[in-house]
């Protein structure tokens, strides 16, 4: 799981409206899809990518499933940075060593 | 890596290029050469003031401004996401991307600082700063404007 996930994740407008209700109440799929003009499978998959992210946790309580925010999931920030920087200087390495080959074997001509 | 206090964090890096310092300059400040490291598209107007913007991820634009040239030596701009959910976290011009080179031999030692990025910690740790955070990250998930973030203003760059 990385920022790249959670920002795939709220990609669509609904998933940021679902976090928002289930922000500071666990609440249930039926309780969640109230709230929408969208069935409750649609709400149910919103949800599962929204867990997949690591942005919702489920509880059970008695036969409901409940759904809730999950706060630290909002905060991979820097795993995904240090991976883009070590991933970018890599290509910064690779670019500026090919240019400086060309330039030097320009040179000896 | 290092930590400056508990409520900003930096990334560190060191790396080794067969190529001078003049031709990784390059690399910094020409938008042509960037974009075949940095991302996808680039706009830099490499004087002090002027705009940085490189579209890192697809949809994901990254700007900020330059702070310092000192070709071939130094830079140093500010960073931080103009789109995406990220810009909640890391709104642009938030944090601060200092690069160095040093000449070693017919090569470049590049030392590489992103300074300046909010800690998770410091923001999973106060309820507050949950909050605060989240406010942010859904308003700008949902395309809106998050407004200036004073946790965010405190990085010593105007």
């Amino acid at each position: 799981m990385s920022a790249q996930d959670v920002l795939r994740a709220l990609a669509e407008p609904r998933r940021p409206a679902i976090l928002r209700l289930v922000r500071d109440e666990a609440r249930s799929v039926g309780e969640i899809a109230a709230h929408f003009d969208i069935s409750q499978q649609a709400v149910s998959q919103h949800l599962q990518v929204l867990r997949a992210a690591g942005l919702v946790d489920v509880r059970r309580d008695g036969t409901r499933r409940l759904y809730r925010v999950r706060p630290e999931g909002l905060v991979p920030l820097r795993a995904f940075l240090e991976e883009l920087w070590d991933d970018r200087l890599d290509a910064l390495k690779r670019e500026a060593e090919r240019e400086q080959r060309s330039r030097d074997e320009h040179d000896q001509q | 890596m290092s930590t400056t206090s508990s409520e900003t964090t930096a990334i560190q890096r060191e790396i080794a290029i067969a190529a001078r310092p003049e031709t990784v300059w390059e690399f910094l400040v020409d938008p042509d050469k960037a974009v075949r490291w940095m991302g996808r598209t680039a706009e830099m107007d490499a004087r002090p003031g002027g705009v940085h913007r490189v579209e890192v991820i697809s949809g994901n634009i990254a700007s900020g401004v330059f702070v310092e040239l000192d070709p071939p030596r130094r830079l140093v701009y500010t960073w931080g996401w103009e789109t995406g959910s990220a810009a909640a976290e890391v709104p642009s011009g938030s944090t601060t991307i200092e690069i160095e080179l040093v000449p070693d031999g017919d090569g470049t030692t590049v030392h590489f600082t992103h300074r300046d990025l909010p800690s998770a910690e410091s923001a999973a740790r106060h309820a507050h700063g949950w909050e605060h955070y989240f406010e942010r990250f859904v308003a700008v998930a949902e395309g809106r404007e998050p407004g200036e973030d004073p946790w965010l203003a405190t990085g010593g760059m105007s």
